[in-house]
Parts: structure tokens; sequence; C-alpha cells
């Protein structure tokens, strides 16, 4: 809008303009900055906690058959503490190795259950098929199941991870 | 280039006019006092932009409205700065807009033809003294429930009809869940439409009248 001859020419009216643009961009990144992590902030969160939860007595287990677990526990979602129950199979060949598995199937999340006659896991909702060790058998699922990191101290099973 | 952008948004929505008549129109020679107005506009659209913010995590029920603050305050990222912007702008509403009466009262601002900006004015005071008390209870803590609890006992003296503003302020005879969900939603939805409206119409008046001279002692 200025004159071309003029346009180099930093007067008291060009430089207060341009002051008042500039104070108005830092009070609009003042707001949008902290705005933006207010919102995102939440979504950043990883929900991993790293305590150990007790699940039973590992001497329940026979071996090489993956057995159900169940454990209550304290899930904090924002500012509500939830009680939930999660469900683990566990599964040893030699009383000396573990694996813990979810049991929530990895196409849609559905609970999968142990088929003793044919030893696999198996999930209702669309015939997902896992082996023993929640490998890939057959059906549409994506990955075998989530692994849980285990360890037994006085035949006393804990798991974590959840 | 961005003179280029101009150039084709005001060729099809001739905004430079309007920029003109808002920002660029002519004022008289006034002192600092005269800016109380504008710094009442900017804190009330910090109370927006930290307000609408705020109801991103803030649930007005009786069992999570104190805990989802405390989670703002301390979880959230800048949340701490979000609460605390709104908590001292809603103290620094009700002052300058107090300072910005008195400034009008003072220069004799409200004088024909001005009378209409002032009655406005007057109903944007009493919606920012709304915005203060219907806020004043959303934390749910001690002070916001027994400070409530009074201010609703205050407006129960009121001749004749004080029992009847006692229990509509209130939702019925006690200070409840009701309560609290009205406090919101007047606070979040009522109050806000109506400043937009009055603030509209305070605006306007201020640009198609311009602001008035500063008084001379004597007449010339």
């Amino acid at each position: 809008m200025t004159d071309a001859t003029q346009t180099n020419k930093l007067d008291r009216r060009g430089f207060l303009g341009t002051l008042t643009w500039a104070i108005g961009a830092l009070i609009a990144a003042g707001f949008t900055v902290p705005a933006l992590a207010y919102i995102i902030g939440p979504a950043l969160e990883q929900e991993q906690s790293d305590e150990w939860i007790p699940l039973g007595l590992s001497n329940k287990i026979e071996l090489g058959v993956p057995t159900l677990f169940k454990a209550t526990i304290e899930r904090q979602t924002g500012w509500i503490v939830n009680q939930e129950e999660i469900s683990v199979y566990v599964l040893t060949q030699d009383g000396r190795e573990f694996t813990a598995m979810s049991n929530i199937c990895t196409h849609l999340g559905c609970r999968v259950r142990w088929i003793e006659d044919r030893a696999q896991f198996f999930c209702p909702c669309h015939n997902g098929v896992f082996d023993q060790y929640g490998e890939i058998v057959s059906g549409p699922v994506p990955r075998a199941l989530d692994r849980f990191e285990i360890k037994v101290e006085e035949d006393q099973i804990f798991m974590r991870g959840a | 280039m961005t003179s280029r952008i101009g150039n084709w948004l005001e060729e099809r929505m001739g905004w430079r006019s309007v920029w003109e008549t808002v920002f660029l129109r002519k004022v008289p020679k006034v002192n600092w006092f005269y800016t109380l107005g504008s710094a009442t506009l900017f804190v009330a659209l910090n109370q927006m932009i930290t307000g609408i913010l705020l109801t991103i995590y803030y649930v007005p029920t009786p069992t999570q409205a104190y805990d989802s603050v405390q989670y703002i305050t301390t979880q959230v990222p800048a949340g701490w700065l979000i609460r605390g912007l709104h908590h001292w702008g809603a103290s620094a509403m009700v002052l300058l807009t107090v300072l910005h009466m008195l400034r009008v009262i003072f220069y004799g601002a409200y004088k024909y033809p001005r009378e209409v900006t002032w009655f406005t004015g007057v109903g944007l005071l009493v919606l920012v003294l709304g915005f203060g008390f219907t806020g004043y209870l959303l934390p749910w803590d001690q002070k916001a429930f027994w400070a409530t609890t009074v201010g609703t006992r205050i407006a129960e003296v009121t001749p004749f009809v004080g029992d009847w503003i006692l229990r509509i302020m209130r939702g019925g005879e006690e200070l409840t869940a009701v309560t609290l969900a009205r406090f919101f939603g007047v606070h979040v939805w009522f109050l806000p439409a109506a400043l937009i409206a009055l603030l509209g119409v305070h605006l306007y008046l201020v640009i198609r009248i311009g602001i008035s001279n500063m008084p001379k002692r004597k007449e010339e």
C-alpha cells in the first residue's frame, strides 16, 4: 500500500505498525503453543505400567497347556480410577520358562478361548486361530497374540506390561 | 504475495473498507484511560479461548468436577497455565469492566448520542458478574460450594420472590448436582451467547459513533 519510493524507508508510522503486528503475533503464539500442548498432551501419554501384577501360583499350570489367570488391576484414565479385570494365558513347557499371552484377539479385540481338544486358541468372532504359543494358525488375524513380561518368585507368578 | 492474496480477496469480499472502518478510524487525541475498553475486550477474548479449552477436560458432575479440575491443573501439559489464565482473567474482567465504566462516567462519555452504548455496557457488566458468580461454583471445592450456598441465600433475601429465586438458581431446595449442571450450562452457553450479542451492539456503536472527545474545562 506504500509507494514504491517509500518502501525502504522505515518511518515512525511504519515502525509502530510493524511492532503492533509483531506483538500481536507473539500473543497469538503465546496462546497457540500452550493450547496445542494442552489438547494433544494426554494423547501422547504412554499407558504402560511398570508394576508387577501378581497372577497366582505357578503349580496350577499343566505343562504345555495355556492356563487362564485373572487379575484385578487399577487403571487410571484421565481423572477416573477404574478397577479392571485382565485375563492372561500362561504357558510353560518345563515349569521353568513361562510365557504370558493376552487373551485379546489381535484382529478386532474379541476374547480368544483355549480349545483343549484341538490344542489351539480360537476366536469366536471371525474364526481366528492361534497355536499354543499364540502364533497365527489361520483366520483374518494380523499378528500373534500380545505377550507380557513374566517372572516367577517362590511359585508366585507376576506379570507386567498390561 | 500477501498483497496479491489481499487483492484477490478484496475483489470478492470488499474487506478493505471494513478493515479501514474498524481499525483505521479517526480517534480524537485522548489519554491512556481510553484503552480500558480494549483491555477489557482483550481479557474477554482470553476468557473465551481458555474457557473453551477448559471444557475439553472439565466434567460438571459432583463426582468428577473436582477431580477433573485437579487433572487439568496437575496432569495436562500447560493445564495449570490455561486454568490460571481463566481464573485470574475472571478477576481482571470485573476489574477492567468497572474501571472502563468509571472512565466513561468521569469523562461524561455516556451522554448523547452514546446512551445506547452505555445501556449495552451496563448489560455487559451484569453479564460479567454473572460469569463470575456461575464460574465460581464449577471447581466444586469447599470454597466454591459454600460461596454459592451463601450467594444463593443472599438472593433469597429479595422481598416476596426471594424463595423462588433461590429455588430457580439451585434447581431445587438444596445445592446439588442439578445446581452444578445448570451453573455450568449458564456459564458456557447462556451467558456467552448473551455476551456476544450485547458486545456486538456495543462495538458496532463505538465504531459507528466514534469515541468521545476529552471534555473541556470551559465552553469555547
